[in-house]
């Protein structure tokens, strides 16, 4: 799969993978009454006012601006455990931290403290800035996620940059990188590990097909090679 | 890599080297100054890198090291690989050097690698935070191969920027929608 909007590069321009982060599931409360939806991805709904369904991004967004429900923003996006509002259920949080339940505040820190990437959604660039674009009323602490996220993403890059400084040409392994930061170094990384490549066997295995190319050009009287006997 | 119809694979081929002829050719003029019409065996002249590969697969002439490679641009670069104006020397630096390396001086492999290591990082920090402006005058030091992966760098951080900004980013402050402050 190739970007289209670059023929010659290949590349995926950030509207194309905001295009594909729409798959992502998320889990709206409709306030209308309809039938399933099949679509070839998978069936979605039926739909009953007030019963949380899980649907495409893109289908929720659609509905949003109908204004025909309302998007319960993903686990991950929130700041801290008040997703699940009632309060003793905070103060239990907050004593035993569930693994898999952790908010913007505690991945920004990890992100800080670590080399490592922390887990995130692949798409989560593309899924925060649709859901701030077009159902900003239904994030809680819309402001401070927003600046969690784009702390998080500046954090997030800057260690994108330093490990493209320890770049060679052996294998390079990081893991989850998100979608968005792949592809904004998608061409420079591509170029360099190319060009460290091409150095690093230049220096091994000098001119092997300069060497072939030399054969026929010097006459050589050396003995026809004998065919395998079938 | 090589693509048969890639123009700056053809233009890397342009560059001249210096060469020596190891047969007197005749029929042959180097350059018009010169009354003769044969070339000497041990005459030294300079020959577009295409054509002094081909004579030196003949054996007809050696080929030496172009002045991009010599003693002083070695130096230059072992000091501050960074710094080093490449594009005057020669605009194809890495791939004219790839060429030569197996004819005349296999330590150009290893020197290419080196500075690329170098240049790569300056080229790497500089795309993606300075701004255009600033840039201009770090992109005339840069190589062929360099600019194009600058130019790579930039474009692609450029188009995410203009995606994060651009769309519907006007804001409605919260305190419009409503009549009065609920009561807390």
């Amino acid at each position: 799969m190739a970007g289209q909007s670059d023929s010659n590069m290949s590349l995926f321009s950030p509207g194309e993978i905001e295009f594909m982060a729409g798959d992502e599931l998320v889990e709206i409360v409709p306030n209308l009454r309809m039938d399933s939806l099949y679509f070839i991805r998978g069936d979605y709904g039926p739909f009953h006012p007030q019963l949380a369904a899980q649907v495409p991004l893109w289908l929720a967004v659609a509905l949003k601006k109908r204004g025909k429900c309302t998007i319960r923003p993903p686990q991950w996006m929130s700041i801290d455990g008040r997703l699940l509002s009632p309060i003793f259920l905070i103060v239990f949080f907050v004593i035993f931290p569930p693994p898999g339940l952790e908010n913007l505040a505690q991945v920004l820190e990890l992100e800080r403290d670590s080399h490592a990437f922390q887990p995130l959604p692949f798409h989560y660039l593309e899924i925060s800035r649709l859901l701030f674009d077009h159902a900003r009323e239904d994030i809680p602490d819309m402001y401070m996620v927003r600046s969690l996220t784009e702390d998080i993403r500046d954090v997030r890059f800057h260690k994108v940059e330093t490990n493209l400084e320890k770049f060679t040409a052996s294998t390079v392994t990081w893991k989850n990188m998100s979608a968005m930061e792949v592809n904004i170094i998608r061409a420079f990384a591509g170029r360099a590990l190319q060009a460290f490549y091409k150095h690093d066997n230049e220096q091994q295995a000098p001119d092997t097909d300069r060497m072939l190319d030399k054969q026929p050009q010097i006459p050589t009287d050396r003995p026809k090679r004998n065919l395998k006997p079938r | 890599m090589a693509n048969y119809y890639d123009i700056d694979s053809i233009l890397v081929e342009e560059e001249f080297v210096p060469v020596v002829f190891q047969k007197a050719i005749n029929g042959v003029k180097i350059d018009e100054s010169t009354e003769k019409g044969h070339v000497e065996q041990g005459s030294k002249t300079e020959l577009p890198f295409w054509l002094a590969h081909e004579l030196n697969m003949r054996q007809a002439v050696s080929i030496g090291v172009p002045a991009c490679f010599n003693q002083k641009t070695r130096l230059e670069i072992q000091a501050d690989a960074a710094c080093v104006d490449l594009r005057s020397r020669c605009p194809y630096f890495y791939e004219f050097g790839c060429k030569l390396a197996p004819l005349c001086d296999k330590s150009i492999g290893l020197l290419l690698a080196y500075a690329f290591r170098i240049r790569y990082k300056e080229v790497l920090h500089k795309a993606h935070t300075t701004g255009f402006a600033a840039a201009s005058k770090f992109l005339t030091l840069l190589t062929k191969e360099e600019s194009y992966m600058y130019e790579a760098a930039q474009s692609s951080m450029a188009a995410f920027k203009k995606w994060r900004m651009g769309g519907p980013r006007l804001q409605r402050a919260s305190i419009l929608g409503r009549k009065r402050k609920p009561a807390e």
